[in-house]
């Protein structure tokens, strides 16, 4: 887009999955991500949606391919002919729903076991705006993508409080599992938006240099921090942002 | 022999036609003509149709098959009639392979295959009004038809000369005159039948939009300008329009047309199958008459008209009630076609939940998937709710089946299906997907799934429906084949998903677009692609037949499944939480198959009860007629039942008998006898047979109750499979004895309150009995030449010697056992009497002390000089003389105080001073013995048969266990029934020595058994005989107020006894059977089952006992 052309950066596809219970928020995500959109009402996925968004980082663009399966639990079995061959899944489950964070555990076994090796997993607990201590903190920052990024920064911070809060799983709890084994965690809202970019260039960061093939002949233009661990990938995330925001615009295309 | 019974029993059923891939002779009846269940083709004919032109109507009613023979159609096909129809079909019928009949292939609709296609039939025999015999020649039967509508018709106008004569159907039936004449019986009785259906017919045929169309009434108020009778319900169509511009699909013509051809082929329920009804259907059905012809080619009329009001019966039957698929439902009512208008509107999301809500209760197995939403909210546009329901039926349990179920197999299976079609029909297409890795299901699952809907635009979706509802699934491949071929050089130059989607994104978005846009030829530009799409499907790809793609589903049905079943099981085991971890891979896969397996053979097997049940029944209500097809009743739809996934007890019973060996019965041929516990309606024998099935009968008693109590967490009588693994990891998961001694004690921990009462003390000494008594498989050796490892059990008889005395001293353990908790056990805080409080504080003592030991030094406890002297000693002295073994003296030879043990031995028998045993207590006493040191560190977890025994050959071949089962017992047989029969001395004799003598083959084994039983029962006897007895002697103490040293005396008497055995014994022997005769006839609470849950297991109890006295006696 406009910001390639001054300099042309690689560019890069990776194929992502969603996984989660039902009604969790997977397509609203996507939605979010890939149309800066929010519907109330959106057909069911029947198998599996297929959408596609770019990322700019520094180094490179990613282009993801994203692929948003049905969560409900009889879909299960039809989900290994989605995330085959994904470089990085987003498991999500509802922050006010513990049941669905036992369902994330289990999409989190089930892709370390059978996915392809090194695949890059992002434990994603949705509905913060369900949630007081957060809707509090970013009022403002709903429904722009630039200022809920900083509102969200930290989502490790958000502790769980009793007044008139429907959080049932507190950060800590979500977060102690995730870096057990060894996930990206964010706590998002696709309603508001609130760290939905961030997890996606979390992800672009995350993935290793090795797994990316080049889309458009961009034989691996190999000088990225990608390899940086992931104590940078936050800080990246940030800066990307600002070139997202502007993506917006130019992308509605896709 | 009975196994084998039953084998052929479960062979000759129904439900075993379901585990070959071929459908029955009825089933393959009933989807070539669409029949509602409980239809059969009880006789079939050939036959020729002749239907008479309108225009030779001017010629009179029509009274010889000869005078027209020129002025009609012809058809030749089979004749069908079952209960409730009487079909005629031009296509030879699939399920007669050695029918030909090529005279009538000229007519052939353009469908092959199941499903309404070809020129024919589907008449409900209650709307037949008239069958006359026609006069013949050639000596052939001709029957002329006359159906409702047509009579009615002709009454109601009579004065108008335009309408045409009443429709007569004109059947020749070509066969011998006994086949013949056997048809017309057959029809005549049907009809007679039909009679009873009139009402419903009625009913169902006035909510029938042709019904309108072609009302004389209608037609009349519409030329006097006055107010038609109101239409039926055609859908949400009719409020908020039918997608696609009426105009531009011609609908008033199409309408016009269906209108004619009802005329004179008849409507709805009577409607009368030539070419050209497939002509109109290909191009597209009027959006008023859609619905109506979707549910006559569906099918779902006829199940309907069976049942008319069963969709408004199951929504009130269900009022207010919630599940996990009205959820669901709920979760996607707003987003099923949401770009209809109808469909944002209350009426129609209200429409779409009622009929999505009552079929999930009518069919269990479903429940709700999504995309039935989808397909629902599209069939609504045109039905209304109640034809809606029965359609949706019609799909999920004919036209697409598995689609939709929980493991959604179906759908797998026709996407491999298709993936195979694509790869015999487009080999070069094919071969470029695979190199460029591109998954085909990825577009063409949802294509099959939502049946186009999501896929297209709405108004070619239903086009493509139309011909799916007529000529059945293969519809959906021969129109996938299509899109395929279409695209298939742009396809060709695609290489991933991404663009492979968005090509056929971009083509169904066009597909009214020209095909040919510049072509000079007027004509085919005018050709859309749609057009062009159908033209594909149905000529290019007319090869992809019913009986192909059945075909390919055979071949591919099992690795489908089986991969569903290995998904599922990965799946499930790997979700079965930390605890798992402990049990083996092999060992998970191996519980999760047998907990699978058990359930499902126990489903199996209650249905089969139920459908015996309801023959029985049946043959009651009505006995002779049509006896021969007895579930033809059953027109209210089988609700279908999901699969269990949670084991009640008895369920749980048979796992175990596929698991441990202990867990068989000792009667396996007889009926289980559930004391415990209600008995369940068991009508007759074969019902209890049912019960078990061929594998291995299981025992019922205390210990499987509370094991099972204990890992069914919820208590609700629903252990699910997570529950179970986590039960028998923990027992199997670590080989440790303290853990095990633990997992056992709490067992009998009944309120958790780490105290195990009297009750419970003798029952966990039953338990330990009950246990033990198919022998140790080699895990438990006496002296210290063994390890303890598992010995298999085909060696078990070899080392019969070994055994015997194994067991013999195991009883003598436990009666040891017994004894040592009432000498350590603590007695309750309950504060009566100055002299029990004195008592309480002595016994305390010698508790706290071993406590003690059991902590510092666990391993050699038995060896401590102040426990009671180990087993090995002398064991026989303690187990064969049925009187000594039980004497409570032997407790604690010298090293104790004596007036303590005395007293604490009278204490730990007295009812009104409970007591009770901790797990410190427990463990010093398991402890304290070789034998049961070995059983639990050893024996209890490795009882437990998983993946590693081999036991484990009990899975696969159930029959293997019980046939061993019944030699061991068939060798028993005599024996034991000179037991039961008031015992000749010898055989007593027999069973006394066995205790001590090894007799040669099966007979000292069964002397084992029946000396631990008889042993354990004397032994439990016992001990309530002497709480009585010290009951007895208290009350006579507190009679005898002030009395200095109340138990003195009756130590004293004790000590007599020691000296003076043999005189003694006789009456000792007297009074223990008695004492079984009292503990085994009493009533009273949860005491008396104990007792008789291990009575059962001999099915002889007081018997076996006194034979077991008899020997004691012989050998004393």
């Amino acid at each position: 887009m406009a910001d390639q052309s001054s300099a042309p950066k690689p560019s890069s596809s990776v194929k992502l999955v969603l996984l989660g219970e039902a009604a969790v928020g997977k397509s609203s995500l996507v939605l979010r991500f890939v149309n800066n959109d929010f519907q109330e009402n959106k057909e069911p996925t029947i198998g599996a949606a297929f959408l596609t968004q770019k990322i700019s980082l520094p180094s490179r663009i990613i282009k993801f391919e994203i692929w948003d399966t049905a969560g409900q639990e009889r879909f299960a079995s039809l989900a290994p002919m989605y995330y085959r061959n994904a470089q990085a899944a987003l498991v999500v489950y509802d922050l006010t729903k513990p049941t669905s964070l036992i369902k994330a555990r289990h999409w989190v076994a089930e892709l370390q076991r059978q996915a392809s090796p090194g695949i890059v997993i992002a434990l994603v607990g949705n509905k913060l705006d369900l949630c007081a201590e957060s809707s509090g903190d970013n009022d403002s920052a709903a429904d722009s993508p630039a200022d809920a990024e900083e509102g969200g920064a930290e989502p490790g911070e958000a502790e769980p409080t009793d007044n008139g809060d429907a959080r049932k799983i507190s950060t800590r709890e979500a977060k102690s599992y995730a870096e057990e084994e060894g996930l990206l965690f964010f706590e998002t809202s696709a309603k508001t938006g609130t760290n939905v970019a961030d997890v996606f260039s979390a992800i672009a960061n995350a993935i290793p240099e090795t797994s990316l093939k080049g889309s458009r002949g961009a034989a691996g233009g190999g000088t990225q921090a990608a390899l940086s661990g992931a104590a940078n990938r936050a800080d990246e995330a940030r800066v990307n942002l600002a070139d997202r925001a502007k993506q917006k615009s130019d992308n509605c295309a896709c | 022999m009975l196994s084998s019974l039953v084998q052929k029993f479960i062979d000759q059923s129904p439900l075993s036609s379901n585990n070959d891939h071929r459908p029955s002779k009825a089933a393959l009846f009933r989807d070539q003509f669409r029949l509602p269940a409980g239809q059969h083709p009880l006789h079939e004919i050939t036959a020729e149709l002749f239907l008479p032109l309108p225009s030779s109507a001017a010629a009179g009613p029509l009274t010889s098959g000869e005078k027209s023979r020129d002025s009609g159609n012809r058809y030749v096909g089979d004749l069908h009639l079952s209960e409730h129809f009487l079909c005629f079909s031009t296509i030879r019928t699939s399920f007669l392979p050695g029918a030909s009949h090529t005279a009538s292939i000229a007519f052939t609709g353009p469908t092959q295959g199941a499903g309404p296609g070809g020129n024919g039939f589907t008449l409900p025999l209650c709307s037949i009004r008239r069958v006359e015999r026609l006069n013949s020649h050639h000596d052939k039967f001709s029957l002329a038809l006359t159906t409702f509508e047509s009579l009615q018709k002709a009454l109601t106008d009579k004065t108008k000369a335009s309408l045409p004569f009443p429709r007569k159907l004109v059947l020749t039936l070509d066969g011998s005159r006994l086949a013949c004449e056997r048809f017309c019986d057959g029809l005549k009785r049907g009809l007679r039948e039909g009679m009873k259906e009139v009402d419903s017919l009625r009913t169902v045929v006035s909510q029938c939009f042709s019904e309108y169309l072609l009302d004389p009434a209608r037609l009349k108020a519409r030329e006097e300008g006055t107010k038609p009778p109101d239409p039926p319900d055609t859908g949400l169509g009719i409020l908020f329009r039918y997608p696609g511009d009426a105009r531009k699909l011609r609908d008033k013509s199409k309408i016009r047309l269906w209108g004619e051809y009802m005329r004179e082929n008849g409507r709805n329920a009577t409607i009368v199958r030539q070419p050209t009804f497939h002509k109109l259907i290909r191009v597209g059905l009027p959006n008023r008459l859609r619905g109506e012809i979707w549910e006559i080619c569906s099918g779902s009329f006829y199940t309907r008209l069976r049942n008319p009001n069963l969709y408004e019966k199951t929504l009130a039957k269900f009022t207010g009630q919630e599940s996990l698929a009205i959820d669901e439902i709920e979760k996607d009512l707003n987003r099923s076609l949401p770009e209809y208008p109808g469909f944002q509107s209350e009426e129609g999301i209200g429409r779409l939940r009622r009929v999505l809500t009552a079929y999930s209760w009518t069919n269990e197995e479903v429940g709700y998937c999504q995309a039935m939403n989808i397909v629902v909210a599209a069939l609504l546009i045109y039905m209304s709710e109640s034809q809606a329901f029965f359609t949706l039926g019609a799909l999920c349990d004919r036209l697409l089946p598995g689609y939709y179920s929980k493991d959604m197999y179906g759908t797998l299976l026709d996407q491999r299906v298709f993936e195979n079609l694509v790869e015999r029909t487009m080999p070069v297409l094919w071969e470029h997907l695979v190199k460029s890795d591109v998954n085909l299901s990825v577009v063409s699952l949802p294509w099959f799934l939502s049946l186009y809907i999501n896929s297209m635009p709405l108004v070619f979706a239903f086009r493509v429906l139309d011909v799916f509802f007529l000529e059945g699934p293969k519809v959906l491949f021969q129109v996938g084949l299509a899109i395929l071929r279409i695209n298939g050089e742009e396809l060709l130059d695609v290489h991933d998903d991404g663009s492979f989607i968005s090509v056929l994104k971009n083509y169904f978005s066009r597909l009214d677009e020209s095909a040919h846009p510049h072509s000079e030829n007027e004509k085919l530009r005018a050709i859309t692609k749609f057009q062009e799409l159908m033209v594909t499907a149905f000529k290019e790809f007319a090869g992809i037949t019913h009986a192909s793609i059945e075909e390919l589903r055979a071949k591919h049905i099992d690795n489908v499944k089986a991969g569903l079943a290995t998904f599922a099981k990965r799946t499930s085991i790997r979700n079965l939480g930390p605890e798992s971890k402990k049990l083996s891979a092999d060992d998970l896969s191996a519980i999760y198959d047998r907990f699978f397996s058990v359930l499902a053979e126990r489903q199996k097997r209650a249905k089969l009860r139920e459908e015996e049940r309801r023959r029985q029944e049946q043959q009651k209500t009505r006995p002779g007629l049509w006896t021969h097809h007895s579930d033809r009743n059953h027109d209210e739809p089988a609700r279908n039942i999901a699969p269990l996934q949670t084991m009640d007890y008895d369920a749980f019973r048979e796992f175990l008998a596929n698991t441990a060996k202990w867990a068989l019965t000792d009667s396996p041929t007889s009926v289980s006898k559930d004391l415990s516990k209600p008995v369940t309606s068991q009508r007759n024998r074969s019902h209890t047979l049912l019960q078990w099935g061929s594998g291995p009968q299981p025992a019922d008693h205390d210990f499987m109750q509370r094991l099972y109590g204990k890992w069914d967490e919820s208590h609700q009588g629903e252990m699910t499979l997570q529950q179970l693994v986590r039960g028998l990891a923990r027992i199997k998961g670590t080989t440790d004895i303290m853990n095990s001694m633990s997992l056992f004690f709490e067992l009998f921990d009944d309120d958790n309150t780490g105290k195990v009462d009297r009750e419970g003390i003798l029952r966990m000494s039953e338990s330990l009995l009950f246990l033990s008594r198919r022998g140790f498989d080699g895990t438990i050796t006496p002296s210290d030449f063994g390890n303890g490892m598992i010995s298999p059990v085909s060696a078990a008889d070899a080392k019969d010697g070994l055994q015997m005395s194994t067991n013999e001293k195991f009883l003598g353990s436990v009666s040891a056992f017994i004894r040592r908790c009432f000498e350590y056990a603590d007695p309750d805080e309950v504060v009566e009497s100055t002299s029990s409080k004195l008592q309480a504080a002595t016994i305390n003592e010698p508790a706290e002390e071993e406590d003690l030991l059991d902590l510092t030094e666990t391993k050699s406890v038995s060896k401590q000089p102040a426990s009671p002297k180990p087993a090995e000693h002398d064991p026989l002295s303690e187990v064969t003389p049925p009187g000594t073994a039980v004497k409570p003296t032997p407790i604690l030879e010298g090293s104790r105080r004596s007036s303590s043990r005395a007293a604490s031995h009278n204490l730990a028998l007295d009812p009104s001073k409970p007591l009770h045993i901790t797990l410190p207590t427990f463990r010093m006493v398991i402890l304290a013995d070789e034998l049961l040191e070995q059983f639990f560190e050893s024996f209890f977890p490795q009882s437990f048969h998983l993946s590693d025994s081999p036991n484990s050959s009990t899975v696969s071949l159930p029959s293997s266990t019980l046939s061993g089962n019944l030699t061991t017992f068939s060798n028993l047989g005599t024996p034991v029934k000179n037991l039961i029969n008031g015992a000749s001395n010898k055989t007593v004799i027999d069973v006394g020595r066995a205790g001590g003598v090894v007799e040669p083959g099966s007979r000292g084994l069964r002397g084992v058994l029946d000396n631990i039983v008889n042993d354990g029962m004397r032994m439990a006897a016992e001990m309530r005989k002497r709480m009585e007895e010290t009951q007895r002697e208290f009350e006579r103490n507190a009679r005898e107020q002030g009395h200095s040293r109340p138990y003195r005396d009756e130590e004293d008497d004790d000590d007599d006894d020691d000296d003076e055995k043999g005189a003694e014994l006789g009456r000792r022997d007297q009074e223990l059977l008695e004492g079984a005769e009292v503990a085994s006839i009493k009533t009273e609470g949860s005491r008396s089952r104990a007792v008789s849950s291990a009575t059962t297991e001999t099915g002889t109890g007081p018997k076996k006992g006194e034979g077991g006295g008899g020997g004691g006696r012989d050998l004393g």
